[in-house]
């Protein structure tokens, strides 16, 4: 290659702050390795699909309620109770989780998915499965039931090989690598222990109270699957859209370690109706997710932008939410307290409103919130970059949209909380209707979004990409 | 052909017309440039990523060999992608912080 006639560095221009060269010129590394333009138009399609059939499960789950508020006030051992759970879990909550981390693993490990086919694999067994669980349910057609979670189970476990082959491939063994494949072997061990429980009830093998054993499998998901991942992934993920780094990753692992050894004590102790251990287990890991939640206090004191996107207050309302849901469980759980889930399961569902209405659903529907925009600007204007204005993926979403859908939902969950506490028609219906209306705006803003991918914009709102000179 | 060289001021301006699509903000005053060279028509950049596993990496890459292309006049382009020495916020421009909020020190 002939010298150069000049070099230009960023602090030779007049209008750049610079004067330094990243790294000097004579000392410059070899090219890292170019992606091929295949895999570049392949990218996201996998995670918009399971973002997307997220979405008509949150449309799916949130008329239900609507249609049957009063569902909120029957025991939560009912099965119209369990169906609506799986809708919102199955069908919202682990679709679109499962869907993040098939693009998350690859950004946070370093690497690329092990293998995009097992991925459609799980997205077409997911798809067909989890709607037949719910039919099931609401039915109590045991028989069906047991299909639909063979189908969901394989795909889940297509999920978890997926994701521990990544991390494998990946060489990373930190606190983020564990806690996806941690979470990822929960979910396999909560769909397995789900299809026992049915076995169970069809067969009679094992006799133990269906309550006890019900309150178990809902905690290797929700703490087990949820928790884990959001213990690790959250520190990838908030450095990343904040632009801030984890000052110390002690207080991530000691999280971790934490929530894994109360999570191991807990579900046990639930099963067999062991109230002292429940209480010690459950306590430590309201331990971990506090160690978690200072780890996250101190990253979020060192990003670099300032102003929080809804989409990530929302997740960090959700983490706060987990966490009072958790001190809400603790409670129910302690020996001598009178808060106690007794038969007609009463307290037990405002702990179930407040985990999934005030923790996973401003964590997951606020994660949404960064990944969908990203996703859709990967695939309509990737390929537009550098050939002609392309927005931020910021400026494809309505941020007065999505502080409105939160709000609203915040309040919608506290009415529904009420209202399945005193077991009140007016609070639990007006909570329904409000929880419709913070949907629908979500919805609102996620079509928007997603309405790029047929119709790109050809503007560049606020003008990204444009140097000011100082 | 361009018989007064490629402006390397057309190139820094070209590659200022890229955004970041997390931030908003071009990739010149994120940092990601790290050299440019001018030699007669043709054109060598040197830059990084925020990360190597950032997942609009690769179109970011093709998106700044594809606006210098562009450029009147331009002959060879290479755009090189290296991670050493690693991105890191204090390559922020003082325009970048001043977007972010960021109050901290600029880069000297």
């Amino acid at each position: 290659m002939p010298a150069p006639s000049s070099l230009i560095t960023p602090g030779s221009l007049s209008w750049n702050a610079s004067s330094r060269t990243f790294p000097p010129s004579a000392a410059v590394p070899a090219p890292a390795t170019r992606l091929s333009t295949s895999w570049l138009a392949e990218q996201g399609r996998l995670p918009l699909v399971f973002m997307g059939l997220g979405l008509t499960w949150l449309v799916i789950a949130t008329a239900t309620i609507v249609l049957d508020p009063r569902l909120l006030a029957l025991p939560h051992s009912a099965r119209e109770v369990i169906a609506l759970t799986h809708a919102w879990v199955l069908g919202f909550f682990v679709t679109v989780a499962t869907g993040a981390v098939y693009q998350l693993a690859p950004v946070a490990l370093g690497t690329t998915l092990w293998s995009e086919r097992a991925g459609w694999w799980h997205c077409g067994l997911h798809a067909t499965g989890v709607p037949l669980m719910v039919h099931a349910f609401a039915r109590w057609d045991l028989v069906l039931l047991g299909a639909g979670g063979t189908l969901v189970g394989t795909g889940i476990v297509l999920f978890a090989v997926n994701a521990w082959c990544t991390i494998h491939r990946s060489g990373k063994r930190d606190a983020v690598a564990w806690s996806l494949a941690l979470a990822a072997g929960w979910l396999v061990v909560t769909a397995l222990a789900g299809l026992t429980l049915v076995a169970n009830h069809l067969r009679g093998f094992w006799l133990a109270d269906p309550l006890a054993l019900l309150r178990a499998h809902a905690h290797l998901g929700l703490a087990g699957f949820f928790v884990t991942l959001l213990q690790g992934v959250t520190f990838r993920l908030v450095p990343m859209f904040t632009l801030g780094d984890v000052p110390d990753w002690r207080p991530v692992r000691a999280g971790l370690w934490c929530s894994q050894i109360g999570l191991l004590g807990l579900v046990p102790s639930l099963a067999w109706h062991r109230g002292h251990a429940a209480a010690a287990f459950g306590l430590l890991l309201l331990v971990g997710m506090l160690a978690s939640g200072w780890a996250l206090l101190q990253t979020l004191a060192r990003r670099k932008k300032r102003h929080l996107d809804p989409g990530v207050r929302a997740f960090l309302r959700g983490a706060a939410g987990l966490l009072a849901a958790a001190g809400l469980g603790l409670l129910l759980v302690w020996p001598t307290t009178s808060w106690g889930s007794e038969p007609g399961g009463f307290s037990a569902m405002v702990y179930a409103v407040i985990l999934l209405g005030a923790g996973l659903l401003p964590a997951i529907a606020g994660m949404m919130c960064k990944i969908v925009p990203f996703l859709t600007w990967l695939r309509a204007y990737g390929p537009k970059i550098g050939r002609g204005p392309t927005p931020s993926a910021a400026a494809l979403t309505h941020p007065c949209l999505q502080t409105w859908a939160f709000a609203i939902q915040g309040v919608a969950v506290a009415a529904l909380a009420t209202g399945a506490w005193r077991l009140s028609a007016p609070w639990l219906e007006a909570g329904a209707w409000l929880l419709a209306a913070g949907v629908g705006l979500f919805l609102a803003d996620m079509i928007g979004v997603l309405h790029h991918l047929w119709r790109p914009s050809g503007e560049t709102p606020g003008g990204a990409g444009q140097k000011t000179p100082p | 052909m361009n018989t007064t060289g490629t402006d390397a001021d057309a190139v820094w301006r070209a590659l200022a017309s890229i955004p970041d699509p997390e931030f908003g903000i071009n990739i010149v005053d994120l940092g990601l440039i790290y050299s440019v060279a001018c030699t007669d028509e043709n054109i060598h950049v040197v830059m990084t990523l925020t990360t190597p596993a950032c997942p609009s990496g690769a179109w970011i890459h093709e998106g700044a060999q594809a606006a210098l292309r562009r450029l009147p006049g331009v002959g060879d382009v290479r755009v090189d992608l290296v991670f050493d020495p690693a991105w890191n916020t204090e390559m922020l421009s003082a325009n970048a912080r001043r977007q972010l909020g960021w109050t901290g020190a600029t880069r000297p």
